[in-house]
């Protein structure tokens, strides 16, 4: 396609999202109340940032390496578990700061290092067969879920304890809504950046970007595209552990958890199209918002929060059918 | 060789309707009706008494004999004449299988000693086998997508969750007959499957998978949702009466045989469905949809021949389960039903006709073998049930990287090769 015909897409698309984003705000208006609008808002952030964390490297590895990791939702489970496991493994006196730095960082670690011997032992065979591939990770999602039910059994393990300066709440305009929350979104905003600006500041970023146009042209330039593969795909798993471990004080730790997600962040990155950085972010944000809305509207009119995941597919369905490549996808 | 000179799947059914309506015909030429029944459950239970008459050993021996005499002139092929040479290769071996599996229930009666109509170790196999013949009809319906046409789904679960579902709502709550029910479902398996190719095959590849993954969840949000709850029971499920011929706890031998028949039908469509035209231009399909569509096709009609079918097919293994359990739950809806046909399939072979039976018949039945096996392994046991995800996980895996063809595949080219050498 013409570049100045994608600029125009874009363009267009970025509209539309816009749009959304204040029909939405518009039917958050008309519908609740002042308080329950601004916790509805807040929610449908912090869920987008939930989302975010995992779709992120979904997203960016497919551009990349052109294998769609569905064991990804798995790595936010990993990363839930591991900040248990670093919890529990620090000694008696330890204050509950230390504690949760140290899990944070010791979830993101694992996350990406599981990742890093998974692309090197798992995926690098299989670069001829692409369809295995991505049955591949759905294998192995099963596999680390299964693991996981083993070693800690069925049933899920109570919320972590969060450090006492986030384990507030605080009121907005007559709405009560948790200080943990605003944090996960911090996290997430933080990290959204810091990706961007990675990807468009450094000489990483640079072949990254260059590889997701054509990577053969990279290695052709005398790059050792297969290290960035293990790196980038690394980072994305280690994104996601990151995040299954910001929500462990919230969602506790479930051996269903990362399938859970990863059907919204499937869904994420279709709706940004599939291998497009700031759509799966814009993206990310958006579904978010329509499923805490659609949540919010389905509890107070049919008491039961069914709306929630329905809305989001629908929303999927629709954005496919006015464009089949996603909001920000290439042909 | 033309479609005509392939009678081998014919054949197995012939000897299937023998097999099974043979006792009724007898039954209504000899036997005394039980007249406290109506319908056809009172030439069933005549027909039960020609199958499961005391000093039964005649039709057993008849039986075993009718499946060596198979398999040995399979083995002799051609030597034989006329009769070797119909039986010549992969067409015997489906004749002989078949057969073993009409057998069956005797030879388990014989082996542990109990009645193959009455309760004890026969019967509770025969519940068993008609899961495996389930499980064999979705491996052989996804196969149908995966292997042959190259369309990866990941919501198969939908239409084989729908299947058990709609069979017994439209019974239980539209009071319809069991004909009609069977019917209906059926006939919603094509609307949800033309559905689903009219809008998702607008989409390509990749996204097509995760379309329909989005697809089938939304049924299984629907169906655990408390929402309907009056109509499906939410995450309980509900259960529905069906007819008492079609009760597998009364007469689980018939419903033994109609999982068979319904198998064998499964995998002659598909069978014949690749070996014609129109399965050429399927495979083409799959190999490269450029030149396909180059060469004039409209492979989207084609790629839509190919969904509805493997939905009908699925949602007929569906309505199966939903009428052996009488009754069906959202599990059924659920991912496990989309990846354990995609493995049986990857681990029987791909694009092959026999592979995805042979995978569900070794993993289910090696997950039932295995149910209360502990291994230790140094220090660690594992229970093998309970641990049963796992391995499959691990299997999976392995099989992916290693062992791409599958057995049947693998079996295949090394038996080429050979042939190859020979000649």
């Amino acid at each position: 396609m013409q570049p100045t015909l994608r600029v125009n897409t874009f363009r267009q698309s970025l509209i539309l999202s816009g749009l959304f984003v204040l029909g939405l705000l518009a039917v958050n208006l008309i519908v609740f109340k002042p308080g329950t609008m601004a916790v509805v808002t807040l929610s449908g952030l912090y869920q987008g940032m939930l989302f975010f964390l995992i779709a992120a490297g979904m997203s960016i590895v497919f551009g990349l390496l052109d294998v769609l990791n569905l064991a990804q939702g798995a790595f936010f489970m990993l990363g839930a578990y591991a900040g248990f496991a670093i919890y529990g493994a620090l000694p008696a006196g330890t204050p509950i700061e230390a504690r949760f730095i140290a899990a944070l960082v010791g979830a993101t670690l694992t996350g990406g290092l599981a990742g890093a011997l998974m692309e090197i032992g798992l995926l690098r065979p299989l670069y001829a067969r692409p369809v295995y591939q991505i049955v591949m990770t759905l294998g192995l999602s099963t596999a680390l879920n299964e693991v996981v039910r083993a070693i800690y059994g069925p049933a899920g393990l109570v919320p972590i304890e969060e450090p006492p300066l986030l384990a507030t709440t605080f009121t907005i305009a007559g709405g009560q809504f948790e200080t943990y929350r605003v944090f996960i979104i911090a996290v997430g905003a933080a990290l959204m950046v810091g990706i961007s600006l990675l990807l468009q500041r450094t000489r990483l970023g640079i072949i990254i970007r260059a590889g997701v146009q054509d990577s053969e042209m990279v290695q052709a330039l005398g790059i050792n595209v297969r290290r960035i593969f293990t790196l980038v795909f690394a980072l994305g798993t280690a994104v996601a552990a990151l995040g299954g471990m910001t929500a462990a004080p919230f969602l506790g730790a479930y051996p269903g958890m990362g399938t859970d997600f990863l059907l919204v962040a499937i869904i994420v990155i279709v709706i940004g199209g599939m291998s497009s950085y700031e759509g799966t972010a814009i993206a990310s944000l958006l579904v978010g918002l329509t499923r805490a809305t659609a949540e919010q509207i389905s509890l107070q009119y049919f008491n039961t929060p069914i709306l929630a995941s329905v809305s989001i597919l629908l929303f999927m369905v629709a954005v496919l059918l006015i464009r089949p490549n996603g909001l920000f996808g290439r042909d | 060789m033309t479609k005509t000179s392939r009678p081998e799947g014919l054949l197995g059914l012939g000897l299937l309707a023998v097999v099974v309506l043979g006792p009724y015909l007898f039954a209504a030429l000899t036997g005394t009706p039980d007249e406290g029944l109506t319908g056809l459950a009172r030439w069933q239970s005549a027909a039960a008494a020609v199958y499961c008459a005391k000093g039964l050993s005649p039709i057993v021996w008849l039986l075993v004999g009718g499946v060596v005499v198979l398999a040995a002139a399979t083995l002799a092929g051609r030597r034989l004449g006329a009769l070797g040479a119909a039986l010549d290769g992969a067409r015997g071996w489906y004749l002989v299988a078949v057969a073993a599996l009409i057998a069956l229930p005797f030879l388990i009666a014989a082996g542990t000693n109990s009645s193959a109509c009455s309760r004890g170790q026969a019967f509770f196999w025969q519940a068993i086998f008609v899961d495996v013949f389930t499980m064999a009809i979705l491996a052989i319906s996804y196969n149908l997508m995966f292997g042959f046409v190259g369309v990866v789904s990941f919501g198969h679960a939908a239409f084989f969750g729908l299947g058990a579902y709609s069979v017994g709502l439209l019974m239980e709550h539209l009071g319809w007959p069991w004909w009609g029910a069977v019917l209906g479902s059926l006939g919603l398996s094509i609307v949800i499957a033309l559905i689903k190719g009219f809008v998702g095959l607008r989409i390509r590849g990749l996204y097509f998978a995760l379309f329909t993954l989005a697809f089938a969840q939304v049924f299984f949000l629907l169906a655990g949702n408390r929402l309907l709850v009056d109509i499906t029971g939410a995450e309980d499920g509900f259960t529905f009466a069906v007819p008492d011929f079609l009760n597998m706890t009364k007469n689980r031998l018939f419903f033994y045989y109609l999982g068979l028949t319904a198998m064998v039908v499964a995998f002659l469509v598909v069978q014949q469905l690749m070996r014609s035209p129109t399965g050429r231009v399927l495979v083409a399909v799959r190999d490269n949809e450029g030149r396909a569509q180059m060469l004039g096709y409209n492979t989207f009609q084609f790629k839509l021949i190919a969904i509805v079918m493997a939905g009908v097919l699925a949602g007929g293994a569906g309505v199966l389960r939903g009428l052996a359990l009488k009754g069906a739950s959202p599990e059924v809806l659920g991912l496990d039903f989309t990846m354990t046909p995609l493995i049986m399939t990857l681990v029987g072979g791909q694009a092959t006709f026999a592979g995805p039976v042979l995978g569900a018949f070794g993993l289910h039945l090696l997950e039932d073998f295995l149910r209360d096996t502990v291994v230790t392994l140094g220090g660690v046991s594992i229970n093998v049930g309970e641990r049963w995800a796992l391995i499959l996980g691990v299997i999976f895996i392995l099989i992916v990287i290693v062992f791409p063809y599958g057995v049947v595949g693998t079996v295949q080219n090394e038996w080429r090769k050979w042939r190859a050498r020979r000649s």
